[in-house]
């Protein structure tokens, strides 16, 4: 299926694999673009020269185009936009706050620059700032989010920008393709389905948990301090969730948190660790090859769009 | 100026709220990243200005911005 997304980065289908922290390392990123998707390492708060072997690694398993997703927190952030161009690394997609600064640097290396947007305003800004395309993310994803849903975010920011639109958050079969592609997408990007990929090195408990979630299992931590973060609840999301409704400052709630990702996700305690994860997680009932995974939701999208 | 830029912040805040020069977008108006796109979007259309995102971390309060503007020459 040919969009102006696929035109852009040069994949064979428009789906696009989330840049999620830890999960989003190269055994990921390589599978999905060998299976003709755009893979994605996510950079989140690692330092510079990790994400450096991490994009050395990735070219050593495909020749196929691939990106990083720049986590503009990152205390890093500037060293990892610098590994970035000094590597050669063809896609950029930038999450939690605003990339301009880096624009003129990427841009004059050739480098496509996505920014994830939540809002209209931001999405217009980046356009003009010069971004190749945006990802429209609802509130749907796991991890960090933003408060308008997928359906509603997508069509607004189609009308308000030139440039293509991805859409994410709540995506993870062939339907969910095929109304992003209703809604005026171009691409959709996906994490939750590609967290239980059989290439990710995801411990088997967190592909498990979001196999096992049900439709109400999704969490919002963190909303009264205005870092909302989408997960599958359990020990940690009850205590977080009391703590904040006891009013305890920020800072005690983050120490919560310290490293409970990793814990999570690598460690595979699904109970105290802080397991990310999107509304769709219920959705996803196997663990699949990222090749079988594409495959499926492009055959059955098409079908829904009698489009090639 | 500064009358302005209170109008302006205060109908894209939708907020009754006292706003003075020293009034901070985040601490005191409770306004995200989010609503300062929203409420710059709003000055660039009132001051037909342009005002790049990479300025955008120079602005914290309300008398950042007419700072800011006064120095780009707007009236």
């Amino acid at each position: 299926m040919k969009t102006r997304v696929t035109e852009l980065l040069g994949i064979e289908y428009p789906i696009i694999q989330g840049g999620m922290a830890w999960v989003a390392e190269y055994h990921l990123a390589a599978a999905v673009s060998n299976a003709g998707g755009l893979g994605i390492i996510g950079a989140a708060s690692a330092p510079a020269e990790v994400v450096r072997e991490q994009i050395r690694k990735t070219k050593e398993l495909t020749d196929k185009p691939f990106g990083v997703n720049v986590m503009l927190m990152n205390p890093n952030a500037d060293e990892v936009a610098q590994v970035i161009v000094e590597e050669g690394v063809k896609v950029v997609t930038t999450g939690a706050g605003n990339p301009s600064k880096y624009m003129k640097m990427w841009k004059e290396a050739g480098v496509k620059v996505i920014p994830v947007v939540a809002s209209v305003a931001l999405a217009k800004l980046m356009e003009r700032a010069g971004a190749d395309a945006v990802v429209a993310e609802g509130t749907e994803s796991g991890g960090h989010i933003g408060s308008t849903t997928t359906m509603a975010l997508v069509p607004q920011v189609v009308d308000a920008v030139n440039i293509p639109v991805i859409a994410a958050g709540g995506i993870a079969d062939g339907r969910g393709f095929a109304a992003s592609m209703m809604l005026g997408a171009e691409a959709v990007q996906m994490g939750t389905r590609f967290c239980v990929a059989e290439e990710a090195i995801t411990h088997d408990n967190y592909k498990l948990r979001i196999i096992k979630a049900k439709d109400i299992d999704s969490e919002v931590t963190g909303l009264s301090h205005g870092h909302p973060v989408r997960q599958l609840r359990n020990n940690m999301t009850k205590e977080y969730l009391k703590l904040e409704k006891e009013g305890v400052p920020m800072e005690e709630l983050e120490y919560l948190t310290l490293g409970s990702l990793r814990k999570a996700v690598m460690d595979g305690d699904t109970i105290n660790g802080t397991v990310m994860a999107g509304q769709i997680a219920a959705m996803v009932k196997e663990v699949q090859p990222c090749k079988d995974i594409i495959e499926e939701i492009m055959s059955d999208a098409k079908k829904l769009l009698n489009r090639e | 100026m500064l009358e302005k830029v209170i109008e302006i912040v205060k109908e894209q805040l939708n907020v009754e709220a006292e706003i003075t020069a020293e009034s901070n977008f985040k601490e005191d108006l409770g306004a995200d990243s989010l609503d300062l796109f929203e409420i710059v979007m709003a000055f660039e259309e009132e001051f037909g200005t342009e005002i790049p995102t990479e300025d955008l971390e120079s602005i914290a309060t309300v008398g950042d911005v007419v700072n800011y503007l006064n120095a780009k020459g707007v009236n």
